[in-house]
């Protein structure tokens, strides 16, 4: 209770409850119309169980509750077991008593991620929070054989480096279970292949390594196969020589930016002709480099379908996204999407976000999200619910993670921001952004002039450049948009503001009449009140002659 | 007319199934609406993430078929919509979680939904296991779903033998079976809903974790009880 009883051999005690400002219409002996409104189950007279009586008893227990210790959080578990009615409605009851603060007000309120009540109150951000949990998920067991309690489980990584292997459930390891078929099917072929980790030293060997060929999985390196640390109890003669330089499993592990951006142009001008290429990028073998390029994303295009790319040599922003929307379909789709969301997430999500905002610009830059993906889709979504400043600087984060990426985009970028630079400091509204992206055009045409050397069967061109380019062109369009828009809001503001300061104007000047008026008419009074003034003056000398004349004694004054 | 009593219309579905000394045991709810051919993609996709012999494929699309068809037969047929308050029941082991709990269900209250109450409860008993809270909700659904049967049973009867009877509710409140509760007795007017306390240890939850052993206990008398 709020207050206990009266006693009047002790002083009362009262206890202060805080309730947010916003529910003070609460009051202990009536029933409001908010929680009218917002339950109305209890008084539509629809049912035996459910009245104003008892709904008041509800809620009067529940607060009654939270406020015999009103530090502790009340949960709905702990009221429901006292009150007789359908959990579902109590739980209405009690969740309405908790968003208007009049429960658990005070209480320490638990950082939980799938509390639908936090994040019922007006939480608009994303709250899609992808938990990734390696294995299979706890509770699967499934069992062998009927009467046996021993569960399968799922291998560990193995050595030869597929890091898809998932760790192993909880339990003695009995048969094997291989991952999960989706996964391997969506990531398998991303996988990179470990080097080789010497035994003794603990480096990785990059060169050569000696395996031990006794026991299978020993490896050390050179240095330390010439140093003569071969492990206990081994001997020169166990180990064998096994080259990693040219060996298919492994690589040169490390593809530095330099040696990416040359392996795609010299693929660009010389094509399938691998040793050609191989000898322009000095420090990779002629292997090293076809695996790099079908790694990476868009490899496989780079050496299939680029054919569209090069028989428009015009360079428009349209045939650029349709052939990449083309080819994308022709792909696995889902390996497309997997890597694309990696890599271009961000650049995409810009892209879509040009798409939502220049409606005169939709032809050009709509191909990009017809490309036919529901991933565009969401993303067109989220932005659309996000608000624009909010968009605007997803667009910085993605300029500047795309820089950060790759020294190429930045040249684009930087290129694309002096010439937008330049372009949003004239006042021509409409040419800007057309100049913006004729700019881009032009960019884009020379980088294709470049192509242009190659032979009409020749592939190749560098798409990872060309999209950075389409999505840093989309950027420069969206921003040069904005600015516009923002310019003409803000000419509306002031000519609002204008018509505004106009009609308070008009007013003070009406005012103003109207007080003049009123003088006058004040003043015109006031003459006539002294008129009338003198004229009882005038009227009273007249009676008192009169009465002196007639010799009346005495007068009143 | 009759459908699942939630928000939303979801059938509980469980297998059980047994083939060449392999057993797979699951429940979770499926959406009726869906059209049928998903049934067999299901099917394939759980034999392939588990890694179950191809057999299984046959025998799970059937289950699931079955079940979905039993589920469909009901459906054009009228429901006894009154109010009825139904105390549902909770005794369920989900891994190493065991739980008890008694709480009363408004069958009437189509916008109620068994998975925001199995949120809820893990969410207040602090559990952390995932898996507690759709099988929580399922046991709500199956639950559930067994009651509207029985209603779609008992619509049957009234209208049979509504000739010569006065009123409806007379009639379905002796017939309802003893799940329901007197909805007169329980929200007269100068009664109270708010329980004794003495009787609130009958209405509260009870969750146990269990160690390993007793699991593997339990595991083995279940089994040897379905046998």
């Amino acid at each position: 209770m709020e207050m206990p009883q009266y006693d009047p051999n002790t002083k009362p005690e009262f206890e202060l409850y805080t309730i947010p400002s916003h529910s003070s219409w609460f009051r202990w002996d009536d029933i409001h119309e908010t929680e009218r409104t917002a339950l109305k189950e209890f008084f539509d007279g629809s049912s035996i169980s459910r009245t104003p009586k008892i709904y008041k008893e509800y809620r009067d227990f529940m607060i009654n509750k939270y406020r015999e210790e009103p530090s502790r959080r009340l949960t709905f578990t702990q009221v429901r077991k006292s009150l007789v009615g359908d959990v579902s409605l109590l739980h209405k009851v009690f969740r309405f008593l908790d968003e208007w603060g009049l429960i658990n007000f005070g209480a320490v309120s638990r950082g939980d991620d799938s509390d639908n009540r936090d994040s019922s109150l007006g939480d608009t951000e994303l709250k899609n929070q992808v938990k990734i949990e390696e294995g299979a998920p706890n509770g699967v067991r499934v069992v062998a054989l009927p009467n046996s309690l021993k569960p399968i489980s799922v291998p560990n990584s193995g050595a030869d480096g597929s890091g898809n292997g998932k760790v192993a459930v909880a339990g003695e390891t009995g048969v094997k279970l291989p991952p999960l078929a989706s996964y391997s099917d969506v990531f398998g072929d991303l996988v990179k292949l470990k080097g080789f980790k010497c035994g003794s030293c603990g480096e990785q060997c990059n060169s050569g390594c000696y395996e031990y060929s006794k026991q299978g999985s020993f490896v050390i390196c050179e240095k330390c196969f010439k140093n003569g640390n071969y492990g206990e109890d081994k001997s020169k003669d166990d180990f064998r020589f096994s080259d990693l330089g040219g060996n298919s499993l492994t690589h040169g592990a490390t593809w530095t930016e330099a040696e990416t951006l040359l392996l795609l142009e010299s693929v660009m001008r010389h094509g399938d002709n691998w040793e050609l290429v191989a000898q322009n990028v000095p420090t990779k073998s002629k292997l090293d480099c076809i695996s790099k390029l079908i790694e990476l994303p868009f490899g496989e295009f780079m050496m299939g379908s680029a054919h569209e790319m090069n028989s428009c040599p015009t360079g428009s922003l349209n045939s650029l996204k349709e052939g990449q929307s083309a080819s994308s379909e022709n792909q696995n789709d889902v390996k497309m999407e997997d890597q694309v969301h990696d890599q271009m997430n961000e650049s995409k999500q810009n892209g879509d976000a040009a798409t939502e905002e220049p409606p005169a610009k939709r032809k050009r830059i709509a191909p990009l999200s017809d490309g036919g993906s529901t991933l565009i889709k969401q993303v067109a979504h989220i932005s659309t619910m996000v608000g624009p400043h909010v968009t605007a600087a997803a667009a910085e984060a993605a300029v500047a993670a795309l820089c950060n990426e790759s020294s190429c985009p930045r040249e684009i970028f930087d290129g694309d921001e002096d010439y937008l630079a330049n372009g949003l400091s004239s006042p021509t509204m409409v040419s800007d952004p057309e100049r913006a992206l004729q700019v881009d055009a032009s960019k884009m045409e020379e980088n294709q002039s470049e192509t242009q050397d190659a032979s009409s069967e020749k592939n190749d061109v560098p798409l990872n450049l060309r999209i950075r380019t389409a999505t840093a062109t989309a950027l420069g369009a969206a921003a040069a948009n904005a600015k516009l828009l923002a310019d003409q809001e803000d000419r509306e503001i002031e000519h609002l503001v204008a018509i505004i300061i106009e009609t308070q104007m008009k007013k003070l000047h009406s005012k103003i009449n109207y007080f003049d008026d009123l003088e006058l008419i004040m003043e015109k009074e006031y003459n006539e009140m002294m008129q009338l003034k003198e004229c009882l003056v005038e009227e009273r000398i007249d009676v008192l002659e009169r009465a002196l004349k007639t010799g009346v004694s005495k007068w009143r004054s | 007319k009759f459908r699942m009593p939630t928000a939303d219309n979801l059938v509980p579905i469980r297998l059980d199934i047994e083939t060449e000394g392999q057993r797979y045991k699951d429940a979770f709810t499926w959406n009726p609406s869906d059209p049928d051919s998903e049934v067999v993609v299901f099917a394939k996709r759980t034999v392939r993430d588990l890694k179950l012999p191809p057999q299984f494929i046959t025998q799970i699309a059937q289950s699931i078929q079955t079940q979905l068809t039993e589920f469909r037969s009901y459906e054009g047929q009228d429901m006894y919509t009154a109010e009825k308050i139904v105390p549902i029941k909770l005794d369920l082991r989900v891994n190493h979680t065991l739980i008890k709990d008694h709480f009363l269900w408004d069958l009437n209250n189509y916008e109620s939904d068994p998975e925001e109450f199995a949120r809820t409860f893990c969410n207040d008993m602090g559990i952390e296991d995932p898996e507690v809270g759709p099988a929580v909700a399922f046991a709500i659904r199956e639950q559930l779903y067994e009651i509207a049967i029985q209603s779609v049973a008992s619509a049957r009867e009234i209208k049979i033998s509504k000739k010569g009877r006065r009123g409806a509710e007379h009639a379905i409140s002796s017939k309802g079976g003893g799940n329901a509760l007197d909805l007169m007795k329980l929200f007269r007017y100068n009664s109270s809903v708010v329980r004794k306390r003495k009787e609130w240890y009958v209405y509260e939850p009870i969750v146990d974790i269990l160690s390993n052993e007793e699991v593997d206990a339990l595991e083995a008398r279940e089994d040897r009880n379905t046998r």
